[in-house]
């Protein structure tokens, strides 16, 4: 039998222990995600003429190249925004073992015709409004926050790739060996995976989240802050003065394989 | 009244199968361990394509478990009560294949500490998610249902046994559907695959029990009617014309949108892969076969009808394999309406450690069914039924 002075003391320690929660809840550095839909916009005139200049610095003719030496060229191109994304987010490349090879950023070239010229461009995760991943994820270890962002939770993740499988723009890898012995460089600030684990483009999410905390207005991720064209463009759509709404708002820009209804949230201009 | 024995099981040859079998599960338990230490890494698989034999044989041994169930319910469900001599002993394949498969599951996965999370964080729109609640629903239910059996309850057996058919049918449709709901991808998105999933279900529990039952009463000197197994076959060989006719109507349908042409031609066509070998070799030509042996007078001997057995479960794999990993193999059209690079096709070829985890685990399976005929009573002291 409970005494009443225990009860009060039980009681007591509730409320403290709860104030304390909702103290830390409602502290100010906990900002509501809910207010920002984060959204990419890639130039591709600006990035196909990153592109170009790189291959013609390597006296490299791209429309000359056999199919297979087009796609060994455009697994291993690794222009600053790429760069920079592999040693920020802890991307273990194998440019010798393309089956393993994990990447965030791949560069993709398309044209139209044949007799067209080619595009290039960064594709990323698309950081879709309806994403298959999240759909598909056994566990929910694959979730959409509340700013638009999808991420892996790799305490929860199992490893049954099947988000992998549903992707529409194969924007997932996964760790097929121990990813610490492919590492240029260690971020202390993003986590490093273990073997056995997808990983994906989170808009940058340790960094923006940072950003944001500390004050900053208009945070940006590293391929965004590298980009030597200011090819890529990222913002808040839900903000109507941001310069991501703005083009979308006024330009012409596709989203790849819209007709699947995911509402991928990168939009490209000038495909 | 029938009769229900354990075997002695004290025979030089019972020792040897169960060495064999439980060699071959070590084997297959060891090339885990080689994918638990080093990673996925050893597996035949690519970034490009993520699922292979694993995955195969998780649908396969789901499969043969949900066919096996069904043909263990005959009598119960379906009033055949000639076939009750075969009820216990298809029971206990189906769950030794079930915990096969679920054992291939925890194989496949890359992050085995988290798999309760499966239990713990039911994601209702993942088919995954519904698949957890049922396979583990499903041995539960196909369990309660043996042991209904053992204990000769008529009534509760009879229901068990339509709830078990009813179960094992949904089991394997979720399977279907983990393939058959994915959009992306050219080759998979189609409503064909979960009827097609239950028909090759039942065609591999019978592809794999007409040969275990020959040689189990063979090498028991157990007495077995000819007359009950050649009806088997025949079902056997009429579902396996169904499942030609569901590849063809699948295969069309999704080579009719012009959109799949490259992917199908691949798939189909194209030799250069081992896709098209699998399809048109392993798949339909161990369909074919099956029925060219049954159709002959040899097809009716024991060797005839374990043969085309045989032959048909293979044929049933070779399926699942085709199912899944040429839609991964061909590139997804990344920019839909225009030529784009990279743009290759990837090939997979499993590597031993995928052949040694599937062997293995359909090895344990079948140690289990030999096992259990040691201890359990559920082998009929003769497989013929008594002539009023």
């Amino acid at each position: 039998m409970t005494s009443r002075r225990e009860f009060l003391v039980l009681l007591a320690t509730s409320t403290a222990a709860i104030a304390t929660g909702k103290a830390m809840q409602t502290s100010p550095t906990d900002v509501d995600l809910s207010k920002y839909k984060w959204s990419m916009v890639v130039q591709v005139d600006k990035c196909t003429e990153c592109i170009s200049k790189m291959l013609e610095k390597q006296g490299i003719k791209f429309d000359k190249l056999p199919l297979d030496k087009q796609n060994e060229l455009l697994r291993n191109i690794r222009p600053p925004c790429v760069k920079a994304c592999d040693l920020a987010n802890n991307v273990p490349r194998m440019p010798n073992n393309p089956r393993f090879d994990c990447y965030m950023i791949r560069i993709i070239a398309a044209k139209a015709t044949e007799d067209a010229s080619w595009r290039f461009f960064p594709l990323m995760c698309q950081e879709c409004e309806h994403p298959a991943c999240v759909e598909v994820c056994p566990t929910k270890a694959s979730y959409k926050r509340p700013d638009g962002i999808v991420v892996i939770d790799l305490h929860r993740c199992i490893g049954c790739r099947y988000c992998m499988v549903a992707c529409p723009f194969n924007a997932r890898t996964f760790t097929f060996m121990d990813p610490l012995e492919h590492l240029e460089k260690i971020n202390p600030e993003v986590p490093i995976r273990k073997d056995g684990v997808p990983m994906k483009c989170e808009f940058c999410r340790w960094l923006i989240d940072m950003e944001r905390s500390e004050g900053v207005k208009n945070p940006k991720p590293v391929c965004v802050q590298v980009c030597p064209y200011n090819a890529l463009v990222f913002g808040n759509l839900k903000d109507p003065n941001s310069e991501v709404s703005k083009i979308v708002r006024t330009s012409k820009v596709v989203r790849l394989r819209a007709g699947l209804g995911t509402d991928p949230k990168v939009f490209y201009h000038d495909l | 009244m029938i009769e229900f024995k354990k075997i002695d099981g004290r025979s030089n040859g019972y020792w040897l199968v169960c060495g064999i079998f439980l060699a071959l599960t070590i084997w297959g338990f060891y090339a885990w361990y080689l994918a638990l230490v080093y990673g996925h890494c050893v597996m035949g698989l690519s970034q490009r394509v993520p699922w292979g034999f694993g995955t195969a044989a998780i649908c396969y041994t789901i499969g043969a478990s949900a066919g096996s169930l069904i043909v263990s319910a005959l009598s119960g469900v379906f009033g055949k009560e000639e076939f009750k001599i075969f009820s216990r002993s298809a029971c206990v394949f189906a769950l030794g294949t079930i915990v096969a498969a679920m054992l291939s599951i925890m194989q496949d996965i890359g992050n085995v500490e988290n798999a309760m999370n499966v239990l713990l964080h039911y994601n209702p729109t993942s088919v995954f998610s519904w698949n957890s609640f049922l396979y583990s629903s499903y041995f539960v239910i196909g369990f309660v249902y043996l042991m209904a059996q053992f204990g000769e309850k008529r009534r509760i057996t009879k229901a068990l046994a339509v709830l078990a058919v009813a179960w094992a049918v949904l089991v394997h449709s979720g399977t279907g559907g983990i393939v058959g709901f994915v959009y992306s991808t050219d080759l998979y998105h189609s409503s064909l695959t979960i009827p097609m999933f239950i028909v090759s279900a039942i065609v591999s529990g019978l592809g794999l029990l007409i040969p275990m039952w020959i040689l189990t009463f063979k090498w028991t000197n157990r007495p077995l009617d000819r007359d009950l197994m050649w009806y088997l076959s025949k079902v056997m060989g009429a579902l396996t014309i169904l499942l030609l006719y569901c590849f063809a109507a699948e295969a069309l349908d999704t080579a009719y949108v012009p959109g799949n042409a490259g992917a199908i031609h691949m798939a189909l066509f194209d030799f250069r892969y081992p896709y098209a070998w699998v399809f048109w070799v392993i798949q339909v030509g161990g369909c074919l076969l099956t029925i060219l042996i049954l159709l002959t007078p040899w097809g009716k001997t024991d060797w005839g009808m374990g043969i085309a057995g045989f032959i048909v479960a293979i044929a049933v794999y070779g399926e699942r394999y085709t199912l899944i990993t040429p839609g991964l193999g061909y590139p997804k059209d990344l920019v839909p309406g225009m030529i784009f690079r990279p743009f290759w096709i990837v090939p997979y070829y499993p590597s031993w450690v995928e052949y040694a985890e599937i062997i293995g685990l359909m090895s344990m399976a079948c140690l289990v069914y030999c096992i259990g005929l040691k201890i359990f009573q559920i082998l009929p002291e003769r497989g013929e039924v008594e002539k009023a």
